[in-house]
C-alpha cells in the first residue's frame, strides 16, 4: 500500500470515529418530563385507528390517553407503570411493544435465533467450499495450461 | 345494461381461458408443434372478454349506473370524475377485475414476444401455468367477487368511497402500478415452473424473463413508494410508512424479489444458486398472493382492509396450492438443481451477493413474523397483543445498516476473490466519501449511533456507485450507466438518498401542537408559522373547514378538516410546505366549536422527506437504464466484427 493511502485511510478513521462518538455523545436520554411523555406515548397505540399512536391520532380516545399519559409522567410514575395502567385500562394490544415474557416473546426470539442460525450455516457453506477447492492439478492439467502458455 | 355486458364480458373471458389453457394442455400432449398456436385465438377471446368487462364497469361508475350494487357502494353523483374512474380499483370486486386486466396485459405481452417460439415446451408450460392463474381470477369473478351483482330497487345516490379514497390524485396512481408489479412477477413465475416442469433448468429461462422480471420488480417498487406518498399527503398524521399489515403485505415480494434480481446474478455468471433463486421466485409470487389474502379476508385490521368477504379461503386454497405444487417441483427436481462450482472466498462479488440475500431474507422474514404474529398468539392463548412500528424499527435497524454495508461493498468486490490490497484501494474514494458525509451530518446536528451510522454508510455507498459508473462511463461513454450494472448503480444511489430522507425523517423530526386565534403566531424547530384565518364552508354536501397559515419564508398553506354526511369521523386534510431541506407538515386536529376562532394545529418539522420521493425516482430510473440492453465496447466490437464478416 502507498504512504499516503496509509494516511488517507487513517483520516477517514480518525473522522468517523470522531463523528460516532459525537452522535453518541449528543443523544442524550430523555431529560424533561415532557421529552419522557413524548417517547411513552410513540410507544401507545390509539385503540380504535388501526395501528396509528396515540402521537399521530385525531381521535378523542387518543386525545385523552394524551392526557392521562401527561397526568401519570406528573405524578411521576415509572414508564413500565405506566404502560401497565395503559393496558389494563385499554386492553394488552395498545402497548406498540409486543410482550418479553410468554409466547409473545418468541416474537423476538426467533428472528435472533433465525438469524444465527442462517449465518452458521453460511459460514460453515463457506468453510466446505474452500476446503474442497484445494485440488492438486493433474499432471495433465498442468500439460495443458503449458501447451496452451507456449502458444501464446 | 352494463350489468349484462360486464357478466358477458366476465363469462368470456373465463371461457378464453379455459380454452386457451385446454387448447395447451393438448398440444403438449399431442406433439404436434401446429398445433400450439390454436392458444392464442382462446387468449384473443379472453383479453376481449375482460376488456369488455374493465368497460362496462368504467361506463357504469361514469354514468352513476347505481342499478350496479358496486357503483352504489363505492360511488356517488358528486365524486368527481377522476376519482369515479379509479373507483374501479376503490372495492373489493373492481381491485380484482383490475387485477385481471393487468394479468391480461402480460399474458398478451408475453404472447406477443414469445409468438415465434409458442412450439417451445418450456414457453407453453409458462404461457399454461400464466392461463392457469387468469382461470383462477376469472373464476372469482364469475362467482364468490362478481363486480356486477345487481340491485333491484335502484337508488337515487350511492353511498361513496370512504373519502380517504377519494381526494388525492395519487390514488388514481398507486394502485395500478402496485398491480403491474405484483402481477408482473406472474411472468418470471411462470417461466421458472415451466424450467423445473420440463427439467430445462440451465439458464435460458432466467435470460429469457430478465427483463420482466425488471419492469415487475420497477413498478413494484414505485408502487410501494407511492403508497408511502399517499400515505404522507393523505393521511395527516405526518408520516409514510406505519408498519401496517397491508404495507407490510405489499412489502414482502419486494423483499424477497430484491433478493431475487441480486443473487440471479450470480447463477447467469456461475451456474450456482439454482435452488435458492428458484425458491426466492416462487416464495415472490406466493407473498403477492398471500398478500391479497391479508388484504381481502377481514383477518387483519388495517387502514386498508377491503370488506370482509368469503374470499379469503379461496384465496387461501389458492396459496396453498402455489406452495404445494413449488416445494414438490423442486424436491422433485432437486438432484439436477445441485450446483456445480463453489464460491471461493466470503470477501468477492459472489460473497456479497450471498450476504445480501441472508440480510433480506431476514428482514423478510421478521416482517412477515410482525404482521401475521397477534393472530398466531390469539390462535394459542387468546391474548390480544399488537406487533407495532418500535419492534420493526428495532428489530430491521440492524439490518437495514447491514444492508448499507454491503451495498458499499459489493460493487468494489471482484468475483472469485478479492485481496485486502484491493479492497483498501479501491474503497478508498467511496470511504472517504461516507466519512465525508458522515461527519457533516454530525456537525449540521444528527445524534444517535443508528442514525449518524446508517447516513455514513449511505454516504458509502453513493461513493461506490459512483466510483462504478466513472469508471463505466470512462470506458464506455454515457452507455456506461446502461445495462444491469450501471442501471443497478444508478439505483443504488437512488436507494442511498431514499435512506437519507427516511432516516433523518425518522429520527430528527420536531413536533408541536398549538392552540391558536388569528393573527397568532407559534415557531417549531426555528420555522414560524402564523394562523391568518378562518374558513368554514360547504362544499356540496361536505362541510369543510380551512386554516390558512403563513409559514415564513415559504407561503400560505391551508390544511383542512371535512365532515362528509355519510362518513362519522371528520377527516383532516394536511397541507405540506416542501423544501429539499425539510418538511413543514401542518394538519388541523378537530373542527373547532361553533363561533369559536381558535384552531389546534399539529405542525411537524421532517428533515429531508423530500429525499424519498427523489430517491424513488432515481430508483425508477436506474430500473429503466437497466432494462436498456448494454452494449459496451466490447459487445459492439463484435457486432463490428460479425458485420465485417458478412461483408467479406
Amino acid at each position: 500500500m502507498k504512504r499516503y493511502h496509509r494516511i488517507s485511510w487513517l483520516l477517514i478513521l480518525v473522522i468517523v470515529a470522531g463523528a460516532l462518538v459525537g452522535s453518541v455523545l449528543a443523544d442524550d436520554p430523555p431529560a424533561t418530563e415532557a421529552e419522557r411523555a413524548y417517547e411513552i406515548k410513540a410507544t401507545i397505540l390509539c385503540p380504535v385507528c388501526d395501528g396509528q399512536n396515540v402521537l399521530e391520532s385525531n381521535a378523542p380516545v387518543a386525545a385523552a390517553i394524551r392526557a392521562q399519559v401527561d397526568d401519570l409522567v406528573a405524578e411521576g410514575r415509572t414508564d413500565e407503570e405506566i404502560r401497565t395502567w395503559m393496558a389494563r385500562q385499554y386492553g394488552s394490544d395498545v402497548n406498540a411493544n409486543p410482550p418479553r415474557s410468554g409466547v409473545g416473546a418468541l416474537v423476538w426470539m426467533l428472528p435472533v435465533l433465525v438469524g444465527v442460525v442462517a449465518s452458521g450455516l453460511l459460514a460453515f457453506a463457506f468453510a466446505k467450499w474452500r476446503s474442497g477447492r484445494e485440488i492438486e492439478p493433474s499432471e495433465e492439467d498442468i500439460r495443458i495450461v503449458q501447451a496452451l502458455r507456449e502458444k501464446n | 345494461m352494463t350489468a349484462l355486458l360486464g357478466t358477458l364480458g366476465v363469462g368470456i373471458a373465463l371461457v378464453g381461458a379455459i380454452g386457451a389453457l385446454a387448447s395447451l394442455i393438448l398440444a403438449l400432449g399431442s406433439g404436434r408443434n401446429e398445433r400450439h398456436s390454436r392458444a392464442f385465438f382462446w387468449i384473443a377471446i379472453m383479453v376481449s372478454g375482460c376488456v369488455v368487462a374493465v368497460v362496462a364497469m368504467e361506463v357504469a361508475l361514469l354514468t352513476d349506473d347505481f342499478s350496479l350494487d358496486y357503483v352504489t357502494s363505492n360511488s356517488t353523483k358528486s365524486t368527481p370524475i377522476l376519482y369515479k374512474f379509479a373507483t374501479l380499483w376503490g372495492a373489493l370486486e373492481g381491485s380484482l377485475l383490475l387485477w385481471a386486466l393487468v394479468l391480461c396485459v402480460y399474458v398478451s405481452a408475453v404472447s406477443l414476444s414469445f409468438r415465434d417460439q409458442i412450439s417451445d415446451r418450456l414457453v407453453a408450460w409458462a404461457l399454461l401455468t400464466m392461463l392457469a392463474i387468469c382461470v383462477f381470477f376469472f373464476g372469482l369473478l364469475a362467482g364468490p367477487a362478481d363486480p356486477f351483482g345487481t340491485l333491484s330497487t335502484p337508488p337515487v345516490d350511492g353511498d361513496g368511497l370512504n373519502p380517504l379514497l377519494r381526494n388525492h390524485p395519487l390514488m388514481a396512481i398507486h394502485p395500478v402500478m402496485l398491480y403491474f408489479g405484483y402481477v408482473g412477477f406472474t411472468v418470471p413465475f411462470s417461466f421458472a415452473i415451466a424450467a423445473l416442469v420440463t427439467g430445462r433448468l440451465g439458464e435460458g429461462w432466467l435470460m429469457s424473463t430478465r427483463v420482466w422480471t425488471l419492469i415487475a420488480w420497477g413498478s413494484l417498487s414505485l408502487g410501494v413508494l407511492l403508497g408511502a406518498w399517499w400515505s404522507y399527503e393523505v393521511l395527516g398524521w405526518g408520516g409514510y410508512w406505519a408498519w401496517d399489515p397491508v404495507e407490510n403485505a405489499s412489502f414482502l415480494p419486494w423483499l424477497t424479489g430484491t433478493a431475487f434480481i441480486h443473487s440471479v446474478i450470480v447463477q447467469e455468471r456461475r451456474g450456482m444458486l439454482r435452488v435458492w433463486n428458484l425458491s426466492l421466485l416462487l416464495a415472490t409470487f406466493a407473498l403477492t398472493i398471500f398478500g391479497t389474502f391479508l388484504t381481502r379476508s377481514g383477518v387483519i385490521e388495517s387502514v386498508h382492509e377491503f370488506s370482509a368477504s368469503s374470499l379469503g379461503p379461496l384465496l387461501l386454497g389458492f396459496f396453498a396450492v402455489i406452495l404445494v405444487v413449488s416445494v414438490a417441483l423442486v424436491g422433485w427436481r432437486g438432484d439436477q438443481l445441485r450446483s456445480p462450482g463453489s464460491i471461493d472466498s466470503p470477501l468477492s462479488r459472489e460473497g456479497s451477493f450471498l450476504a445480501n440475500n441472508l440480510l433480506f431474507a431476514l428482514f423478510a422474514f421478521i416482517v412477515l413474523l410482525g404482521t401475521v404474529f397477534p393472530l398466531i398468539v390469539e390462535a394459542i392463548n387468546g391474548d390480544q397483543i399488537a406487533v407495532g412500528r418500535p419492534y420493526f424499527d428495532r428489530m430491521l435497524l440492524p439490518i437495514g445498516i447491514t444492508l448499507l454495508l454491503v451495498m458499499g461493498l459489493a460493487p468494489l468486490l471482484t468475483w472469485r476473490s478479492t485481496s485486502r490490497q484491493v479492497l483498501a484501494t479501491r474503497a478508498l474514494g467511496p470511504a472517504a466519501c461516507g466519512a465525508v458525509v458522515m461527519g457533516a451530518a454530525v456537525v449540521m446536528g444528527a445524534e444517535g449511533l443508528g442514525p449518524v451510522l446508517g447516513i455514513g454508510l449511505g454516504g458509502f455507498v453513493i461513493g461506490a456507485a459512483l466510483r462504478h459508473l466513472m469508471l463505466a462511463c470512462r470506458r464506455n461513454g454515457w452507455r456506461g450507466l446502461t445495462g444491469r450494472s450501471g442501471g443497478g448503480m444508478v439505483a443504488h444511489v437512488g436507494v442511498s438518498l431514499l435512506a437519507f430522507g427516511f432516516i433523518a425523517s425518522t429520527a430528527f423530526s420536531e413536533q408541536g401542537e398549538f392552540q391558536l386565534r388569528p393573527g397568532e403566531m407559534a415557531s417549531v424547530a426555528g420555522h414560524q408559522i402564523t394562523f391568518v384565518e378562518l374558513t368554514d364552508a360547504m362544499d356540496g354536501p361536505n362541510r369543510v373547514v380551512r386554516a390558512v397559515i403563513d409559514v415564513e419564508g415559504r407561503g400560505r398553506y391551508s390544511p383542512a378538516i371535512t365532515q362528509y354526511p355519510t362518513f362519522g369521523r371528520p377527516i383532516s386534510t394536511p397541507s405540506v410546505a416542501t423544501s429539499f431541506v425539510d418538511d413543514v407538515y401542518l394538519s388541523l386536529i378537530a373542527i373547532p366549536e361553533k363561533g369559536s376562532d381558535s384552531v389546534v394545529i399539529r405542525v411537524l418539522i421532517e428533515p429531508l422527506v423530500a429525499w424519498i420521493w427523489v430517491g424513488g425516482l432515481v430508483v425508477g430510473l436506474g430500473t429503466l437504464l437497466a432494462v436498456v440492453p448494454f452494449r459496451g465496447s466490447r459487445g459492439r466490437r463484435r457486432e463490428e466484427q460479425a458485420v465485417t464478416e458478412q461483408a467479406s
